[in-house]
């Protein structure tokens, strides 16, 4: 079960060949500063719960989630055929992605185009993980995060997957129990952050962001902390949660505040 | 004595015979105004209708069963009408007073036709008739309140909700079809004098011929014809009415629910074949749309649902579901209306009537989609109008960008793909 000592932190496929899940680390993961944060959450927490996976690494590319949902289908099912193509050189049977974009790309995108997965979000295999009794804090190991947190729903998890309770489970444990701050607009009923449909490259106006009027949302709960399941939402959330002046509020993903809590 | 009640009591066969007219003269409208919006559709892209219905009949039916599943649930038992609150009470209210009423009348034809057939076949009458009766009488007054909730409602004019003029017209219909059955229940309690269980079994009816006051056997009688023919009237004008109404997502509702994709998070594919065979992507005319979704348009109820939940509408951009659909099925009427005149020039579909920066608002988060009562994929319909933009170049600015970057780079960012793995350097330290 365990990766051999002598691998990397994250094996590439060709370095773990006999790797039981392949991590989709997803572009925004890979490039964007503040995501690649979140990738390294999750790094940590399959190693100390010595799950075999390894990544593409280099071989990978984007989804083409973001080009499909903007209109541009040729250059979508341009990336999902060279996609499904490497995902079938490594004879790739189960993915975890902590981008719900890419999990829902890789499930519901690709399978139209000959590419069957067992896809799923971080936070269902770290509940998994959870429940295994996979995933022990170390010893030491930090409190819960202090004031209130949390969670918003990314739109493409919840509403689009049905994913919204095991976010939830890893979070009751990585805040020792505490129960979270709903919004109002939860589960399936989430609100958008303003990122999905390829809006996440677009310029938005300053008065008329959706990002804004979630984030307000999210802080109308009181939290400090508003956890999130996704990178677009992560951006997004930050910059809402800024606009509304939180300066004290923290945007995090599930897997950092897990990783906080166990102390790796 | 057996509870019971004449069919058709104090009306004369002439008045019979006419009614009977009158009914066919209203299911022939209803059937030329279905038959109406039907052609409309057609305009639209074939869609595998014949591979509905195509081998034996358990593959027939292997086909049907998920649609039917979903018209089952979603409308029949009300379920996509959930989570608003006292509209969706008055809506189930409505709906099941609707349902019953309209029930309890088609079983009063059947036994009125089987009692013709031989008098043993009666059965409406005894334990059935007092259930019936009782269950209807009371079922009226909730048909009754959630008209008057609606009333109520459209008086007050939420923004997200479509007003016409005919909306009141259906409205009033309702309450003046719900008061006049109760007022003939009353005026027929009033001559016919039933007592016991026969007359309690009818509870409404019997308080409100209370409250009529004195009337003579005749004066009732002739009162009860009267108010039966302004009944009649009524019930045929609403049922001519139903293609030409809002009352028409009777029928559009249950179709589309039937026809539509279920599940969020899929689009439909766009091959290259279909490419070469059309000579276009995406859709930039309203006949490029497939019929279900020509017909998708027609099952909206401008409830407001969708607008509600959409982000964009929420943070002022200019999108709203709702007023997508309804400009497209506008221009849909436009166009059918200008190809049966022989016309050949049209209002474009992109621009003169969905504005480029209204697709461009769309997050496709999806909500719109899932709230709607009767399934209709808006986003569906914007990914398909967008396809047409990209196509033609029409997206410009950051968003381009990233599609070009997606292009070259694999990823929208535009960084190398050698340093894709570069998140790893990191590992080592706590960050």
């Amino acid at each position: 079960m365990s990766t051999a000592p002598e691998l990397p932190a994250a094996p590439t496929v060709k370095e773990n060949p006999s790797f039981e899940i392949l991590y989709w680390v997803g572009c925004a993961a890979s490039y964007d500063r503040r995501a690649q944060r979140v990738a390294r959450a999750v790094v940590r927490l399959l190693n100390h719960a010595k799950v075999n996976f390894a990544i593409l690494g280099r071989e990978e590319k984007c989804t083409g989630d973001s080009a499909r949902r903007l209109g541009d289908e040729f250059l979508f099912q341009e990336l999902a055929t060279a996609n499904i193509e490497t995902l079938g050189k490594y004879n790739v049977k189960r993915i975890v992605a902590a981008c719900p974009h890419c999990v829902n790309a890789l499930l519901k995108d690709y399978s139209q185009f000959g590419g069957q997965y067992e896809v799923v979000h971080h936070t269902q295999l770290l509940a998994d993980l959870i429940k295994q009794g996979r995933l022990p804090a170390v010893p030491g190991a930090a409190p819960a995060p202090a004031g209130n947190v949390t969670y918003h729903d990314p739109c493409y998890l919840a509403r689009v997957n049905g994913i919204h309770e095991a976010p939830r489970e890893v979070l009751s444990a990585a805040l020792g129990g505490k129960s979270l701050c709903e919004m109002k607009r939860n589960r399936t009923g989430t609100s958008c952050c303003g990122a999905g449909g390829g809006r996440m490259w677009m310029e938005e106006d300053p008065k008329q962001r959706v990002s804004t009027e979630r984030a307000a949302e999210a802080l109308g709960t009181g939290a400090k902390t508003v956890a999130v399941g996704c990178p677009f939402c992560l951006t997004m959330m930050t910059d809402g949660v800024a606009a509304n002046n939180g300066t004290d509020v923290r945007v995090m993903d599930v897997a950092e505040l897990l990783v906080e809590k166990l102390g790796l | 004595m057996t509870p019971t009640r004449e069919t058709f009591g104090n009306i004369p066969l002439s008045s019979q015979l006419a009614f009977y007219a009158l009914a066919a003269v209203a299911v022939g409208i209803f059937c030329w105004g279905v038959w109406r919006r039907w052609k409309l559709w057609q305009i639209g892209q074939p869609i595998g209708f014949r591979e509905l219905i195509t081998g034996n009949l358990l593959a027939v039916w292997k086909n049907f069963r998920p649609g039917a599943q979903r018209v089952a649930l979603d409308a029949g038992a009300q379920q996509r009408v959930r989570g608003h609150g006292l509209g969706t009470v008055a809506h189930l209210s409505l709906y099941v007073g609707f349902m019953a009423l309209f029930a309890g009348t088609t079983l009063l034809e059947l036994d009125n036709i089987l009692s013709h057939l031989s008098e043993a076949f009666k059965f409406h009458r005894g334990l059935y008739y007092v259930v019936y009766e009782y269950t209807l009488d009371y079922l009226g007054l909730a048909f009754l309140a959630g008209t008057l909730f609606f009333c109520w409602r459209r008086f007050r004019k939420p923004a997200a909700l479509g007003h016409r003029a005919s909306d009141w017209y259906v409205l009033l219909s309702f309450l003046a079809i719900g008061v006049t059955g109760y007022l003939v229940e009353a005026l027929r309690i009033l001559w016919s004098q039933p007592t016991g269980i026969t007359a309690h079994c009818s509870p409404v009816g019997l308080w409100l011929a209370g409250q009529l006051g004195s009337y003579t056997v005749s004066e009732a009688r002739s009162a009860h014809f009267a108010v039966w023919w302004i009944h009649a009237f009524l019930a045929f004008g609403f049922f001519a009415s139903i293609p030409f109404t809002r009352l028409f997502h009777f029928v559009a509702g249950p179709m589309n629910i039937f026809l539509a994709q279920p599940g969020l998070g899929s689009l439909v594919p766009v091959t290259m074949e279909e490419v070469e065979k059309t000579e276009r992507v995406g859709v930039n005319d309203i006949r490029h749309f497939s019929i279900q979704q020509l017909l998708s348009l027609d099952a909206c109820m401008e409830c407001g649902r969708c607008e509600e939940v959409c982000p964009a509408t929420a943070s002022g951009k200019p999108l709203s579901p709702k007023r997508v659909v309804q400009d497209l099925k506008g221009l849909m009427e436009e166009t059918a209306t200008g190809l049966a005149a022989g016309k050949k020039e049209f209002r474009a579909l992109h621009e003169d009537t969905i504005k480029a920066e209204t697709l461009w608002s769309c997050t496709a988060c999806s909500a719109c989609v899932n709230t709607c009562p009767v399934r209709i994929d808006q986003l569906g319909l914007i990914i398909s109008m967008r396809r047409h933009l990209v196509a033609e170049g029409g997206l410009s600015g950051t968003a381009a960008t990233a599609l070009r970057r997606m292009q070259s780079n694999a990823n929208p960012w535009g960084l190398p793909p050698a340093e894709r793995a570069n998140w790893l350097d990191g590992l080592a330290t706590k960050s």
